[in-house]
């Protein structure tokens, strides 16, 4: 009997790391971390089978006394439902929640040229809560706010971000969307994305899917649209209609760039697949127990040998199973050439990639396409298993069953001051990174560092080729990073330069214990260097 | 010779009558001529009742909340019995907001208004019972009280609530340069509870600083809105609230205090009485 595992009568999302047992650090050989995740128990247990009582053994995690990390929940909302072209999101929160809005802005240009969709600013708006507001509640403010987004943008529909300051104050954001919907007239979607709710900021993504799934997705289709398929993605180049035209399939992707239309019609597709089982694993999920949409249950779209399971999966689901072979035959044959020289190029070298996680197993699978060499790999977090739990979604043990072991894979999030550890014990000649400020600083260690904005540019086979290209120009900058690293100063201690561990201070905290006060912190690990900012 | 402003916090678990107790307290002071602020730091507003003979009707939240602009002292403060002025945070209504940040943003708006005038001896912050979150550890954060008195009464509840504040209070002492000057027992008539309150204040490194008895013509004065003092000048009460003035006014007794274990409060508990096999109410 089929078991539902999203529940969409809640309005909020259950977390990560209770649903999925979510862990943020870990460090070790990939293969002893599938052995510790145990995918196919808690795949069985998804599934409603019998694996035993409980939801799994808690996976073991390494804890850091220094916690940063460079997102959140409600970052992650605002570059998802923030950017639709015709939906507006309220950040319901101090002016500060909503510093990174440009940096959405702009994702959102990106998103719509690579998309060739016109460009538009994104319709975000926020509370601005002042002190007062924090004392007395925002409601009345919250509800002015829904009636100026509806008057300045006309949006199909109202997203309320919950930020720290609203959730610590207790905001009753569902009562007043019920509320407000009646006057307003479109969807008002809350979504309980606070900051501090968990311990990973991808929550965020699935709360986003959330309401959407709630509030826009059809409920009850009236026809069957059986050339459209579900891409979860973020707003990477259009290569997904190219290799999917051959099936006879249209690309719907969601979130980012996509309309309150295109949301609306996912219930109508034939199938969901995703760029990333990480960010599409709840949507499709959901779709699948509660709308009827299967999820493609096959490997990510990467390298020869995934790119191959996921379209032949697909047109299993579709009936094209013929045309599949033909398109993947005539695809092997049309990129080997190139494939053959690009391999010659990179024989001998390389490289490291950190990036999220399943897309991580991705890259890895690229690299190893074109003959590079890859004993370490840094991911933000690692699912033990993902919403789906499908027979081939776990991304970790195909990628070291089908391309070998990594010995130094590190889990944990965008810690910059790791860098000089991970680099210090891994062989690379370059570094594959899609957020820019763990890139800068691997840059100025002396590593040249692609930094990759387009997360689609690795996707299926022409996607090795467009990866090899591209690192070729990477690797011929490798004497500028050298000269670079020569020239400026990271704000790293030479004592913690001279640390071999990344997790030295998980395994040392006496290091952090002995300094009675904050401050000393900065003393220990600042005097001895050149504290100088880079 | 200058003045030396005393600004002094009163907790302790809530109903124990921390309000009562400030406000007879007080009116003792004010019968010896002191002058004496009087700030009610509880979302019900309601600290200052039997000094100004009725409930205080605007408070500093009321005022931030209709926007007033242009805000005087004279708008918040309100005089009464034998002088007394009287200012009342107040909050925001039950379930929404947050009350604890609304005492941090009254209590720096009256510090802006210069609520804390020269001729003043002594500041009270009357605060809500429980400590439930930083903002109401206020009084006693950023060197605002620098006294603190807890009120409690042999009940179980009062002692726990009572050592869990100094808990607070010695966080806070490491850095700043607050103290504990007593606990003042508000008598539930608890067998043994001068004993068991004089045992408790040793062990947390302090002083019982008054010992004040139930009677009933308390309930009587406040059903009137008025303090025991004015009610019944001539009562023993009236007289043990008077000796309670005295006895702040004179103190001089500031500790660090040393909260205990709860283990070790239980055991002071069996110890004095409490869990008696004859004990009778």
């Amino acid at each position: 009997m089929a078991k539902t595992n999203i529940n969409l009568n809640m309005t909020s999302v259950e977390n990560r790391e209770y649903r999925l047992g979510t862990i943020i650090g870990w460090d070790g050989k990939a293969s002893d971390l599938i052995k510790e995740s145990a995918y196919d128990e808690r795949s069985a247990k998804k599934h409603g089978g019998c694996a035993g009582k409980g939801s799994g053994c808690k996976l073991c995690e390494l804890s850091s006394p220094l916690n940063q990390e460079t997102m959140c929940s409600n970052a992650i909302v605002q570059c998802q439902v923030g950017n639709l072209t015709d939906c507006a999101l309220i950040d319901h929160s101090p002016i500060g929640c909503s510093g990174e809005n440009s940096k959405f802005n702009l994702s959102m240009h990106n998103g719509l040229r690579r998309r060739g969709k016109p460009l538009q600013n994104t319709l975000n708006i926020s509370t601005n809560l002042k002190e007062k507001d924090m004392v007395f509640g925002a409601s009345d403010k919250l509800r002015q706010t829904i009636l100026d987004a509806k008057e300045r943008f006309n949006p199909k529909a109202i997203f309320i971000g919950m930020a720290c300051a609203t959730a610590i104050i207790g905001e009753d954001i569902d009562s007043i969307a019920e509320e407000m919907e009646p006057e307003v007239g479109v969807p008002i979607i809350p979504l309980h994305c606070e900051g501090f709710r968990s311990k990973h900021w991808s929550t965020g993504f699935d709360v986003a899917f959330h309401g959407v799934l709630r509030q826009i997705v059809e409920r009850h289709p009236t026809k069957k649209q059986n050339d459209l398929i579900n891409i979860v993605a973020l707003w990477g180049s259009d290569y997904f209609s190219e290799m999917l035209a051959p099936l006879g399939l249209r690309v719907n992707y969601l979130l980012d760039t996509a309309s309150f239309e295109e949301i609306r019609q996912a219930s109508e597709a034939v199938a969901t697949a995703t760029f990333c089982d990480t960010l599409g694993g709840y949507m499709a999920t959901a779709l699948e127990e509660s709308f009827g949409v299967p999820q493609i249950d096959a490997p990510q779209p990467y390298g020869i040998k995934g790119t191959d399971a996921w379209l032949r999966a697909i047109a299993k689901v579709v009936g094209k199973e013929k045309e599949a072979e033909e398109y993947i035959e005539s695809e092997h044959k049309r990129i080997a050439p190139k494939l053959a020289e690009l391999r010659e190029f990179f024989k001998g070298k390389n490289g490291i990639v950190m990036t999220g996680s399943a897309y991580a197993h991705g890259l890895i699978s690229v690299l190893s396409e074109l003959g590079i060499g890859h004993d370490a790999a840094l991911v933000f977090h690692h699912d033990p298993v993902y919403d789906g739990g499908g027979e081939h979604q776990d991304t970790l043990k195909e990628l070291v069953e089908t391309y070998g072991d990594i010995p130094h894979y590190t889990v944990s999030k965008t810690r910059a001051f790791q860098l000089p550890q991970l680099l210090k014990r891994a062989k690379t000649d370059f570094l594959l990174i899609r957020h820019p400020g763990l890139a800068s600083v691997a840059g100025h260690l002396g590593f040249p560092t692609l930094t990759m904005g387009d997360e689609h540019i690795p996707v299926g086979y022409e996607g090795i080729l467009r990866i090899g290209e591209m690192l070729k120009g990477v690797i011929a900058r490798t004497k500028f990073n050298q000269v670079l690293k020569r020239n400026v100063k990271l704000p790293y201690s030479d004592w913690w330069l001279a640390q071999d561990d990344p997790f030295y201070l998980t395994h040392h905290p006496e290091a952090l214990e002995d300094l009675p006060e904050p401050r000393n912190l900065k003393l220990k690990i600042g005097t001895e260097s050149n504290s100088t900012s880079a | 010779m200058s003045k030396k402003l005393r600004q002094i916090a009163i907790y302790g678990k809530g109903g124990i009558g921390k309000s009562t107790t400030t406000q007879n307290l007080t009116a003792g002071l004010v019968e010896q001529g002191k002058h004496v602020l009087v700030v009610g730091c509880d979302p019900k507003a309601d600290s200052t009742r039997l000094l100004l003979g009725g409930l205080h009707q605007k408070t500093v939240l009321d005022t931030i909340r209709d926007n007033k602009t242009e805000l005087q002292l004279s708008d918040l403060e309100k005089v009464g019995f034998k002088g007394v002025r009287c200012v009342e945070s107040g909050g925001p209504e039950p379930g929404v907001g947050c009350a604890g940040r609304g005492i941090i943003t009254s209590i720096s708006m009256l510090e802006q208004l210069g609520a804390y005038t020269e001729d003043l001896d002594y500041v009270f912050y009357d605060v809500l019972g429980d400590v439930v979150c930083g903002g109401f550890a206020m009084p006693i954060r950023e060197g605002k009280a620098k006294e603190i008195y807890i009120v409690a009464s042999g009940e179980m509840m009062a002692l726990y609530a009572a050592n869990n504040i100094c808990k607070g209070i010695a966080k806070y002492a490491q850095h700043g340069e607050v103290r504990l000057g007593g606990i003042i027992c508000n008598s539930r008539n608890v067998d043994n509870e001068l004993d068991l309150l004089r045992a408790f204040t040793k062990e947390l490194n302090t002083q019982l600083i008054q010992y004040v008895p139930r009677n009933n013509i308390v309930q009587q004065a406040e059903i009137r809105k008025k303090t025991v003092i004015e009610f019944e000048p001539k009562s023993s009460q009236a007289n043990v609230y008077r000796e309670l003035a005295k006895n702040i006014d004179e103190n001089e007794l500031f500790t660090i205090p040393t909260p205990m274990t709860q283990d070790r409060l239980e055991q002071i508990l069996i110890d004095y009485g409490m869990m008696e096999k004859d004990y009778q109410i």
